[in-house]
């Protein structure tokens, strides 16, 4: 058998595999439309915490150098060592923290905001839309 | 009358002399199968998490995104247990080609929009590993790729 012959069949268990896993994973990601985190927010929700909150940038440093949200922190899975202690800094207990990425499309804001409450910062939401809805909204 | 059969590369004619090339191809062989197969098990324990590294990509609508979270772990089981039996060797190494060529090019991708991303190469299992090393591993296992494709027997 040539190898791809060989190929085309481990294509066609790998296909059959792949449909159990989204037919029966009790762990199977929805397929229409990501799944809605109660951790997330609009822009209009965090209206009302104006004055309480902690933006938190989870895009590169080029990108936070290049325009953020004002007073926000630069907080990244690369950069999370050395600038998590100056996070801390920032923060104070009961302050709400908000995340934020590039777009909708971007799902680190969620990943950072959930590693931040698995380091015990209580409070913490992820902006949906990310950088994007808060340039469209502040910067139309 | 006997069929003729199919000459040998010059790879293959080498390691016919040498047992110990021979005994080198099939850990080579059995390391592609371990690493696949763990990337496989740690993505397909949660394809909901893995599905998040996906789409931190910015590469694929969310639809897409959904359905390579379940493809991926799925081609590359197939891919690690085929390898780890010496069974359709030469379809699974197309595929180890493959795929490590789009793994490759995502990262590159990432790499130059300067996106600050897990690889997600193995799902929550090994977290932050960023992208510049593991784009140097995949290009290392593409060469590796290479000489096992070269040298395997054709019978």
């Amino acid at each position: 058998m040539t190898a791809l012959r060989q190929a085309g069949l481990i294509l066609l268990i790998a296909v059959g595999l792949a449909g159990v896993t989204a037919a029966v994973h009790p762990k199977r990601p929805p397929f229409l439309a990501p799944p809605r985190d109660p951790n997330e927010v609009t822009l209009a929700q965090t209206k009302p915490w104006a004055g309480n909150i902690l933006w938190v940038d989870a895009r590169s440093e080029s990108e936070f150098a290049a325009e953020h949200i004002p007073d926000a922190v630069c907080l990244n899975f690369e950069n999370w060592n050395e600038q998590f202690p100056k996070f801390l800094d920032r923060y104070s207990p009961g302050q709400r923290v908000v995340v934020y990425c590039s777009a909708i499309s971007c799902q680190l804001s969620r990943e950072i905001a959930a590693k931040l409450k698995a380091s015990g910062v209580d409070g913490t939401y992820f902006l949906e839309g990310g950088w994007e809805a808060w340039k469209q909204q502040n910067h139309p | 009358m006997e069929a003729a059969e199919p000459p040998m590369s010059p790879v293959t004619q080498s390691m016919a002399n040498r047992p110990i090339l021979r005994i080198g191809r099939l850990l080579l062989r059995l390391a592609i199968a371990a690493l696949f197969l763990f990337a496989a098990i740690t993505k397909l324990v949660d394809p909901s998490s893995f599905a998040q590294q996906i789409a931190n990509y910015q590469l694929t609508p969310w639809p897409a995104t959904a359905v390579l979270s379940v493809f991926l772990p799925a081609l590359e089981l197939c891919v690690g247990i085929s390898l780890l039996l010496g069974r359709w060797e030469g379809g699974a190494l197309v595929w180890v080609a493959i795929l490590l060529t789009i793994f490759s090019g995502a990262l590159l991708s990432a790499i130059v929009r300067g996106l600050s991303i897990d690889c997600g190469c193995f799902g929550r299992s090994i977290e932050n590993t960023g992208t510049l090393w593991p784009l140097i591993r995949n290009l290392a296992l593409l060469v590796v790729t290479g000489f096992l494709w070269f040298s395997r027997n054709k019978k």
